[in-house]
């Protein structure tokens, strides 16, 4: 096939990616991108250039963290916060409806994160409508937990298995839990659910030689997940089955500097994160906002997750 | 009365054999194919832990009436009474144990508990209570004549426990401030009067299908049984009343979507049918008139008639406030097994139950034919 005159020059002047990065303009998203180029040939050393950008990149603008993306900005925030003692650190998250497109992608990130059985979700996404026709409205409400300060599920578990940890997250200890599902009943948010055992290959024929998916499948649903920073490899009638499970904000990410999977996957940066007793943070200066509210607080747990409308 | 033994010898034989299918199923393979789940928190072993475990503090209270408080009328009754207790409380622990995630961490509730917890209140409390229970029965197989002081002393202790215990359960379900139905101070009240009514239907039957035949008291016996039962049939309508009227005139979204949902919702007729028509109406119209109230079979399926009742009753307590969702789209947003608000107990569920009632219906059986104290007066007839 004879290609075009004249698409040589584009090819050398404007390829795919210079071509995005122009559109871009400069800040964070070229950063991004040019890492993109690096990461494919030399991992360690793209990751090592893009702090370094970030770097140089935030240290042009001032330091001013709000320049870069949120994303980037709130990674920083992170690692800041972490070096505060946890008691002084007040993890939020800000969910902008505004933004939200109802892609789900935050509950998938989840789902994988955590490796999460069939019937145990942490943070559906809740669909509203309301109004009548043609005078209606619809929004799309993330449910994670809402780490309340004052948690209705705590003091009902007979066996101290469910408390607020140092850094104030509602965590459940699996090997304590008795299975009451004392917690879910108390919860106003319906944020628990309890893991019945299933597995999402079980249902499948098995037939030798013909399907090798159920196998490789297998490996995955049965590779541990690490929550709570412990590996637990799925093992029947083993914790977490039969237990209360619940969303903790990625605990075992944020230990290592990193965000909650929900946040990194949010496409529309609906979803964020961040300590909250930071007052430079930007959870901090979204909280203030005066369109911020929180789910039932008529009830008085007083959450930590707040929504932008 | 041999035949109607021999009747619910096969009976209780019957359902043990059809729990075992249950039984195997949730000891070795677990809580898969239970059809409680994530959103209705609690099914049918909750109910019948709150059912049996009425009942056992309901007889409890009927006991005292013997050895407490010295009713003539009820002179040798506190034993079966006890008994009753004794093989039904065992039936609400064997049920809400079935209902754990981990039922080989309960020793945890013993030795790491949250005191503040109604649930390891109430697994201290029904403990201590299953030891008062023992020990009444023990004092009162050993006794001659009269009551002993340590007997009556025990029975004061057990009369107070039964109260408190059966209104714990109650108030296990009340302080749930999220679930507006449960939230009513007077959950708790009426838990006890429903145990009462239990207890004393229970003892009913007891009354009419084993008493001895050449007993005098008998039909009196009968009789003061019947009244009772009637009076708190009309106590419990009357809190029935009082409950749902209330929600449904100040009209709290919540409150009044649980409420329709046991009048109209799929289940209607476990409340019309089972609660309200055979429970309530037809043991109030059969115990009002005398020759009917007299007739030995019928004043005794009429008591089990009103154990079926409190039994739906209890169902319908729990059930529809778990059935309502927390938020607006919770139920659409994420489905999966286990993730439902309509719930109707599975095979599973039920083989359980049917086990249960069998194992204490044969326990009761075995116990007044078998131990000695309890086999003498049961055997005149």
């Amino acid at each position: 096939m004879t290609e075009p005159q004249g698409t040589s020059s584009i090819d050398a002047g404007l390829n795919r990616r210079s071509f995005l990065r122009k559109l871009a303009g400069a800040g964070g998203a070229a950063v991004a991108l040019q890492a993109l180029d690096q990461l494919a040939a030399d991992p360690a050393q793209a990751l090592a250039s893009y702090e370094a950008q970030i770097q140089e990149l935030s240290s042009t603008s001032g330091g001013d963290l709000s320049k870069l993306d949120v994303l980037e900005r709130m990674r920083r925030e992170l690692v800041r916060a972490l070096e505060k003692p946890p008691e002084e650190r007040r993890w939020v998250m800000v969910i902008d409806l505004r933004k939200c497109v109802g892609c789900h992608a935050c509950t998938i990130a989840c789902v994988a994160e955590n490796r999460l059985p069939p019937g145990v979700v942490y943070r559906p996404v809740l669909e509203e409508e309301w109004g009548v026709y043609p005078n209606v409205g619809r929004r799309f409400v993330p449910r994670p937990c809402m780490q309340c300060d004052k948690p209705p599920c705590t003091p009902v578990c007979p066996v101290n298995a469910t408390y607020k940890n140092v850094d104030g997250v509602v965590v459940v200890d699996y090997d304590q839990c008795i299975g009451c599902r004392a917690c879910l009943t108390a919860c106003p948010y319906g944020a628990r659910t309890s893991d019945f055992g299933l597995t999402y290959n079980e249902p499948n024929p098995v037939a030798d030689g013909l399907i090798a998916g159920r196998t490789v499948a297998e490996g995955y649903e049965r590779a541990p997940s690490f929550e709570y920073g412990e590996a637990r490899p799925r093992q029947e009638r083993t914790s977490p089955i039969g237990n209360a499970r619940k969303c903790h904000f990625c605990l075992h990410r944020i230990a290592v500097g990193e965000l909650p999977a929900c946040v990194t996957t949010c496409i529309g940066r609906a979803t964020l994160f961040g300590d909250a007793n930071d007052p430079a943070s930007l959870v901090a200066e979204m909280i203030a906002q005066p369109n911020v509210i929180r789910l039932k607080e008529e009830l008085g747990t007083e959450p930590r997750v707040y929504y932008l409308l | 009365m041999v035949t109607i033994k021999r009747i619910l010898y096969v009976l209780g034989i019957l359902a043990l054999i059809l729990g075992l299918y249950g039984f195997y199923n949730r000891l070795f393979i677990g809580e898969r194919d239970v059809n409680y789940g994530s959103y209705v928190t609690w099914g049918l072993w909750v109910a019948m832990y709150l059912f049996f475990a009425g009942v056992a503090s309901g007889s409890y209270m009927v006991a005292a009436l013997d050895y407490l408080f010295g009713v003539k009328l009820f002179k040798g009754l506190g034993k079966y009474a006890l008994w009753s207790a004794m093989v039904t409380l065992p039936a609400a622990l064997i049920s809400i144990g079935m209902d754990l995630g981990h039922m080989e961490r309960v020793w945890k509730v013993y030795l790491q508990p949250n005191l503040t917890s109604l649930l390891a209140q109430m697994v201290w409390g029904y403990t201590i209570f299953g030891a008062v229970i023992v020990i009444s029965l023990v004092l009162a197989a050993r006794q001659k004549e009269g009551t002993s002081w340590a007997l009556k002393v025990m029975a004061a202790i057990g009369f107070v426990l039964a109260i408190f215990v059966s209104g714990g359960v109650g108030a296990l379900l009340g302080v749930n401030a999220s679930r507006a139905v449960w939230h009513v101070g007077l959950l708790p009240a009426q838990f006890p009067i429903f145990s009462l009514a239990t207890g004393t239907a229970l003892l009913l039957t007891i009354v009419s299908f084993f008493g001895a035949a050449n007993d005098p008291q008998r039909e009196g016996r009968q009789r003061a049984l019947g009244v009772i039962t009637i009076v708190l049939l009309l106590v419990k309508t009357y809190i029935l009343w009082s409950d749902f009227s209330m929600s449904l005139y100040s009209g709290v979204p919540q409150n009044v979507q649980a409420i329709n949902e046991v009048l109209y919702g799929t289940y209607w007729w476990s409340f019309w049918i089972l609660q309200i028509f055979l429970g309530t109406v037809v043991p109030i119209v059969v115990l009002l008139v005398p020759a009917w109230a007299k007739n030995r079979i019928l004043s005794g399926l009429i008591g089990v008639l009103v154990l079926i009742g409190f039994a739906a009753a209890r169902a319908n307590i729990v059930f529809p406030a778990l059935t309502i969702p927390e938020l607006q789209g919770l139920a659409e947003a994420f489905t999966g097994p286990h993730l439902n608000f309509d719930y109707f107990p599975s095979l599973m569920e039920w083989s359980v139950t049917i086990g249960v009632v069998g194992l204490s219906t044969l326990a009761y059986l075995i116990g007044i034919d078998r131990l000695p104290f309890l086999k003498t007066q049961a055997e005149v007839a």
